[in-house]
């Protein structure tokens, strides 16, 4: 189901990989910001969660609900000052950036808001550049392939500055998935995007899913784009506040709206936050 | 707005370091010699010893200023353009583009004057330095007292202030322009004008030493002035010469550096004219320092086999020669590494950029690190080119024979490459330590902040 035209990989057990059907897996994950008790924010309180592969999950809460570090610690970009991350159940270990490089470099793709690409590189030099720094072998028409997929098969040459937003993001996408990873983060993919173009990346976000078995972890605060996962999570003060499966555009605004209303209950210090 | 600029020296006195650094520096040299200028006027100074201390002034103090304008007007530059945010911000809360101007050219001035008051007490120690040197070499009488007076003191000030607030104006002008119309206007025809015109002056220059006759004292400055126009014009072309050694180096380079060449041959592809920044300062340093120093030791041979002792002007020529040299070396070297550092830590989101996909920190380095290694390559290479042609014009008129390095054919015992590697590593020593160190302390911050620090 995986299309892995590489070879076994070293460090990795071959045949238990491909039968792991969680892609990732967190144990009690906990994440604090700042040194003194006074001012300490626990971003991520005990998280525990578990995805399987080959599925299209999105993360949301409010702003301040520790998403964005949820993605960064399950990423790899940043570590969790307790708990697990498995990655394809492989554990993610390292103390410096360097092994924790090397770690993303095999399992893990990334598409941001804003995209990443390096302006100096073409789209094609853009696309194969993780595999060029992975020291892995480029394979020029696979490549090709991806970028033909995504529609760009006639931009090969283009600098990202030459491109729309939504053009932008499709590179990142391809770039995402020619290391073939585990695992495909995404930051919210289509904040910087108008409708049609926020669509088409969210329509290629979930093929990659269908049509290449990837799997695709998408955090974002639009009900919208949560729609095209095939479950949501929702995420309120640091802790999993649950889970929506098929969700629909209205069934995820409406969770989000009461998400707030569980967090002033459990909160007694402070003035509720306004809007979302 | 003075008030502004006031506050804003006030509270980040850290980004006007650069600045006062080399308006300090600038300041101690214009002082010091100037002073000459004042213990020349002094009573009972003989005409040779006012001579020897008019001229060192006059030309060391011309160089200098010429220099310092330079340096200052790069600091301030890359402080204009750190500050690009600022600038926005306050012409979206309503400043005119003159009001801008008036706050960074006051936060000139009045770095300016600081430097120049900081720099009275170093210059009259310099300045007492120096009159003794002359003293012993006997350019100068016994008798003759130092003085620091009113010519060293208006000069310095003076200078300084019309070379901050100069160089202040036009680094906002280009600024507060670029934010008007959106992007900066291609400057490159005039540029290239500029580049070759300096180089077939510089030739013109060089080819006039040969009409010359063999003892003129003067012989120096043709050659020398001719190293100094064609590293100027080498300089201004630099962007160009870039992209040819990259051409070069292209395949080298991928081969031998991997990931890290692969990432350094685009990013110098496209940031070609950036780099030029950098690579000005290194031609110059190059060009200037090999030229000077190779004529002088060819000069000092030429008149130990003639077996003469050295007059006064020849002393005076060799002192200037080498006060020249340092200042240069100072110049040059407070130039580079405030533009190299000024471009490095600008790329720290792109640094960021290169992390998130799947670079990692030593790759990085490899990267900046070979970028140094092409850039000194480059600077060195057209500095040297420069300084050569100076000196084998000199030298063929001088001893009759154009290139002194061979063992003992000619007279005096030939020049080794002694010099040529002193001032190269030099060069690379300051490339390579500047662009490695500021990288490496954007790498101390996570990819993903790096990244969207300037999003």
């Amino acid at each position: 189901m995986f299309r892995r035209t590489g070879t076994s990989r070293k460090g990795t057990a071959g045949p238990g990989r491909s039968t792991s059907s969680e892609a990732l897996r967190l144990v009690s994950v906990t994440k604090t910001y700042g040194s003194s008790d006074e001012n300490a924010v626990t971003a991520l309180d005990r998280v525990s969660l578990g995805l399987r592969a080959g599925t299209f999950t999105a993360v949301m809460g409010p702003s301040g609900s520790g998403k964005s570090t949820l993605l960064q610690c399950a990423a790899g970009l940043d570590r969790p000052d307790r708990g697990v991350v498995r990655v394809d159940g492989e554990e993610m270990t390292g103390g410096t950036e360097a092994a924790l490089t090397k770690f993303r470099r095999q399992r893990i793709g990334f598409v941001f808001q804003q995209y990443n690409l390096l302006p100096t590189l073409t789209v094609e030099q853009n696309t194969t550049l993780p595999l060029k720094l992975a020291g892995r072998r480029i394979d020029r028409n696979r490549a090709r392939e991806i970028l033909a997929q995504v529609g760009l098969g006639d931009r090969l040459g283009h600098r990202p500055d030459e491109l729309s937003g939504g053009q932008r993001q499709r590179v990142a996408i391809a770039r995402a998935l020619v290391t073939e990873p585990s695992v495909i983060f995404a930051d919210e993919p289509t904040g910087a995007l108008d409708t049609r173009s926020a669509r088409e990346v969210l329509r290629l976000l979930r093929e990659t899913v269908r049509v290449h078995g990837r799997t695709v972890v998408m955090v974002t605060h639009d009900p919208v784009a949560a729609s095209y996962a095939d479950s949501v999570v929702f995420l309120a003060d640091g802790r999993l506040a649950g889970e929506l499966h098929a969700p629909t555009v209205d069934a995820v605004a409406e969770r989000m709206a009461h998400l707030g209303d569980s967090a002033d209950a459990d909160a007694s210090g402070y003035d509720a936050p306004l809007g979302v | 707005m003075f008030s502004l600029a006031m506050r804003s020296i006030r509270l980040r006195p850290g980004r006007f370091v650069a600045t006062l650094l080399s308006a300090f520096l600038g300041a101690t040299i214009i002082m010091t010699f100037n002073s000459m200028h004042d213990t020349a006027g002094g009573a009972g100074v003989d005409t040779v010893s006012s001579d020897t201390l008019t001229t060192s002034a006059s030309v060391v103090g011309g160089y200098g200023t010429l220099l310092v304008f330079f340096a200052v007007a790069s600091t301030l530059t890359v402080n204009v353009r750190q500050r690009h945010e600022e600038i926005t911000l306050l012409r979206n809360t309503g400043a005119t583009p003159a009001q801008i101007r008036r706050m960074v050219v006051g936060e000139a001035s009045v770095v300016g004057l600081v430097a120049s008051v900081l720099a009275v007490g170093p210059a009259m120690l310099a300045g007492r330095a120096l009159l003794s040197v002359f003293r012993d070499s006997g350019q100068v009488a016994e008798r003759v007292d130092y003085a620091f007076g009113p010519v060293a003191l208006m000069s310095g000030l003076s200078i300084m202030l019309l070379a901050c607030a100069g160089a202040a104006f036009l680094a906002v002008r280009r600024a507060t322009r670029a934010v008007a119309t959106g992007e900066r206007e291609p400057r490159t025809r005039l540029r290239g004008f500029f580049a070759y015109g300096a180089l077939v002056a510089g030739a013109g220059a060089v080819s006039a030493t040969f009409a010359m006759d063999a003892t003129e004292p003067a012989l120096m400055a043709a050659p020398a002035y001719g190293a100094i126009l064609l590293s100027v014009g080498f300089a201004l072309l630099s962007p160009r010469l870039l992209s040819g050694v990259l051409g070069v180096l292209e395949r080298p380079l991928g081969a031998l550096a991997g990931a890290s060449g692969y990432l350094t041959v685009h990013n110098m592809r496209q940031r070609a004219a950036q780099l030029a920044g950098v690579l000005m300062p290194l031609v110059l340093f190059t060009g200037m320092a090999t030229a000077t120093l190779y004529m002088q030791a060819i000069e000092n041979d030429a008149i130990k086999a003639s077996g003469v002792a050295k007059s006064v002007d020849d002393k005076n020529l060799e002192t200037l020669n080498l006060v020249v040299v340092g200042i240069i070396v100072v110049f040059a070297c407070v130039m580079l590494i405030n533009s190299l550092y000024a471009a490095t830590s600008y790329r720290s989101r792109e640094f960021g950029q290169q992390r998130l996909a799947g670079a990692t920190p030593a790759q990085v380095l490899g990267m900046v690190g070979v970028e140094g290694l092409v850039l000194t390559l480059t600077g060195v290479f057209f500095g040297t080119l420069s300084g050569l042609a100076g000196i084998v014009a000199f030298s063929s008129v001088r001893v009759d024979e154009a290139l002194p390095l061979g063992s003992g054919s000619g007279p005096g015992q030939g020049q080794g490459l002694g010099i040529w590697l002193g001032v190269v590593s030099i060069a690379a020593a300051a490339t390579l330590v500047t662009s490695l160190g500021t990288a490496r302390r954007g790498l101390r911050t996570p990819a993903v902040e790096a990244v969207a620090l300037a999003a």
